[in-house]
């Protein structure tokens, strides 16, 4: 398949799931799909149009929705395509790629940890980089980062 | 009057603080330590405490510190990126194992212990670990500005600013990263420090 | 019913920074394996909503502190993607010159540890030798070993010293003897050799599957190079070579990346040839004057929200050290950037620790897990 033909084709092939499509300088397009949707057109993307690598899964708080982005490259095009999905704040959920990529796994566990975007159906969703049993998720905009006064640390002091 | 009859001296809040509940407020030997200091007047030495000084703190004592501070074992141990400093002044150009460095793997075999990074959360109570498992006598050296006071991640919401409020700190070390001749100026300073140990 | 799990960290001798390695063990042969990051998390990602632009490369130089400049290079190119802001061209020779001796720094200090786990003693003290001389070359024109924080947005902080190409010339001379000392070294002691081939082996196929790139990539047969395929900065000026292995296992890495050392000196040969005859500027005419501005007094923060500045989006891609690296940078029209992340090459290297670990026995997982090159800085960020 030729750059040129992909986000065509995905129009044409997924016809209410994919919903706007922008350029931007450096990568192939901008691709806003419904989160419903995300299995079936990663695996066509992967199978159809040669999007082998799962480069990145990361999450974007804007307060009111939260906003989930993929970046796949694929080796025969030698481009980066750009997925995102706009998700409501009180519930983010969306499917888990992991069975068609599973190198995003762990991408997927570190934006359930930082953005506290939920995939669901993926093998082993817990927190990577916080500790367990931490409640908050660290990137939203509602966790401010200040001064740390002086800690109470329960700590012996030897 | 007697002794008994004196009224103790009051408790300090801080002691409270630093002793877990369950255990009694102010150790008696601690007690009485204090009452010795102000009222036993003082008495001739006995030829025993005159031999445990001059013995002591005149001949053993500097020995065993002379050899303490000339084959300190640090941790092999690296957080971030003030460990490759430590990594390179184990190289050939700054000869660290020429002061008796000898990178041990097992807290066990340490006597110092050089927090080289960033200090999170996550990994403090396993820092404390590692410093109970190593015996005693032993020392910390905070290495770079991580160590030292949170360094350029302060203000994050997983970094403990500073290890001191983890374990007690003998020398700090400053700089991001220190250049391996200020890591080793700092073992030297620690070396002096060693070196007037009293007991 | 002898099998087990062991933590291998987050302090082992193995491990090289802050990351606990779960193996589950049946005897001596590996059955499973759970790696655990998260120690050195420090909340790049957060500080940086908090920073201005040009504040910012302080903590890409930390982020990943053995290939500081190449994590510079890449937030700047999405930085200046989102900003809208060009780079002169003498910048840019700057910036790949930089990028390719980290590279040599980090594949050097690579090298070092990962012959020193092998039981290796004396390459160890070559690699840090040799890595003392690059760090002597970033010292010349930056000023700092490590952290030099010496790119800024539309170009580099400064130019380079007189008498630099010629010094850098020398040591890439001397570096280019040393490398096939060192390789002979290596490849002739039986006992490496036994240690590192058929070990650890990771198949193209899965290793795209899994999000492997980097060396570990091209030692599986697959030649994906960024600088190649997606060529950034003036890589399509420069002229070098992919090199790859088909052993697929911890020999094929190790050849790989020695091969990309000389390639590496190749490059900065011609970057520096380039030095030598083309002056001019290296830092960029027109740059937003938010970028360097001081922070805004409280209580008079407005003054930000009233100008406007247009918004953006940045992506970049490099081939670091470790693999691809990526930054996407959201500039929502303040001074401090709404959101930045990177994808770290060594995270997704380490998450596929099932796929090459099973199989093999505890006493090669030092061999293996050097062999990924993990920097924990930029896995745990």
């Amino acid at each position: 398949m030729r750059p040129k033909d992909v986000v065509p084709e995905m129009q044409r092939t997924f016809p209410d799931s994919v919903l706007e499509a922008s350029d931007r300088q450096g990568i192939l397009a901008r691709v806003r799909i419904e989160p419903r949707a995300i299995l079936p057109i990663c695996r066509w993307l992967r199978d159809v149009a040669g999007f082998c690598h799962c480069s990145l899964v990361a999450g974007i708080d804007w307060v009111e929705t939260r906003e989930v982005l993929y970046h796949l490259w694929s080796d025969e095009m030698k481009v980066y395509l750009e997925l995102f999905a706009i998700l409501p704040s009180d519930d983010p959920h969306i499917d888990s790629v992991g069975e068609v990529w599973r190198g995003a796994l762990w991408h997927e566990r570190e934006t359930w940890d930082l953005v506290g975007i939920r995939f669901d159906h993926h093998p082993d969703l817990r927190r990577l980089f916080m500790p367990e049993g931490y409640q908050y998720h660290p990137l939203l905009k509602s966790l401010e980062l200040h001064e740390p006064e002086e800690l109470e640390v329960k700590a012996r002091h030897v | 009057m007697g002794l008994s009859e004196r009224p103790l001296p009051a408790t300090p809040a801080s002691a409270a603080s630093v002793v877990p509940p369950t255990s009694p407020p102010i150790p008696t030997w601690e007690i009485e330590a204090v009452r010795a200091k102000e009222f036993i007047p003082p008495v001739k030495e006995s030829l025993r405490d005159l031999i445990s000084r001059k013995a002591v703190d005149g001949v053993t004592r500097p020995v065993f510190n002379w050899a303490g501070r000339n084959s300190l074992f640090p941790l092999h141990w690296g957080l971030a990126c003030c460990a490759i400093e430590f990594a390179a002044a184990f190289g050939a150009r700054w000869d660290a194992e020429r002061f008796g460095l000898v990178p041990r793997s097992s807290p066990r075999q340490c006597d110092l212990l050089i927090v080289n990074g960033t200090v999170t959360w996550k990994v403090a109570h396993k820092l404390i670990a590692l410093y109970e498992q190593m015996p005693e006598p032993k020392w910390v050296i905070a290495m770079g500005n991580c160590a030292t006071g949170g360094g350029p991640f302060r203000t994050a919401y997983s970094v403990v600013p500073g290890v001191d409020k983890l374990v007690p700190v003998d020398v700090y070390i400053a700089g991001c990263p220190p250049r391996p001749e200020a890591m080793l100026d700092g073992i030297l300073r620690l070396e002096r420090l060693i070196q007037e140990r009293k007991e | 019913m002898s099998e087990m799990w062991i933590n291998m960290g987050p302090q082992h001798p193995m491990t090289h920074g802050l990351w606990n390695l779960r193996v589950k063990i049946d005897g001596e042969v590996i059955v499973d394996a759970d790696p655990e990051m998260g120690f050195l998390h420090r909340g790049i990602e957060k500080i940086c909503e908090y920073r201005l632009y040009n504040e910012v490369v302080t903590l890409m130089d930390r982020c990943c502190y053995v290939a500081g400049m190449s994590w510079e290079h890449l937030y700047m190119m999405a930085a200046e993607q989102a900003l809208g802001v060009e780079v002169p061209e003498r910048a840019e020779y700057l910036r790949v010159m930089s990028a390719e001796l980290q590279r040599l720094g980090s594949h050097l200090m690579w090298f070092a540890a990962f012959v020193q786990d092998l039981g290796l003693m004396t390459p160890f003290l070559y690699g840090m030798r040799d890595r003392d001389l690059v760090l002597d070359l970033f010292q010349a024109y930056t000023g700092a070993r490590m952290t030099y924080e010496y790119m800024r947005v539309g170009g580099v902080r400064n130019d380079v010293p007189v008498g630099f190409t010629d010094r850098a010339r020398r040591v890439m001379d001397w570096l280019d003897q040393k490398i096939g000392e060192y390789e002979d070294l290596c490849d002739k002691s039986d006992i490496f050799v036994a240690r590192t081939q058929n070990i650890g082996v990771l198949s193209a196929s899965d290793c795209v599957n899994l999000g492997v790139t980097g060396p570990m990539l091209r030692a599986a047969g697959l030649p994906r190079d960024l600088r190649r395929d997606r060529p950034y900065s003036v890589y399509p000026e420069l002229d070098f070579l992919i090199p790859t292995h088909e052993g697929a296992d911890v020999y094929g890495r190790y050849r790989v990346r020695m091969e990309e050392m000389r390639q590496s000196i190749r490059i900065v040969r011609q970057t520096l040839d380039y030095l030598d005859r083309h002056p001019g500027r290296v830092l960029a005419e027109r740059v937003p004057r938010f970028v360097g501005a001081p922070a805004p007094v409280p209580g008079k923060e407005t003054y930000v929200l009233r100008r406007g500045y247009p918004k953006g989006r940045g992506f970049a891609a490099i081939e670091e050290p470790h693999g691809e690296a990526t930054a996407y940078v959201v500039n929502e029209g303040a001074e401090n950037p709404y959101r930045v992340k990177f994808r770290s090459p060594v995270m997704v290297n380490i998450s596929a620790a099932k796929s090459y670990l099973v199989g093999y026995r505890v006493s090669d997982i030092p061999a293996i897990m050097g062999s990924v090159d993990i920097c924990v800085g930029e896995s745990d960020r």
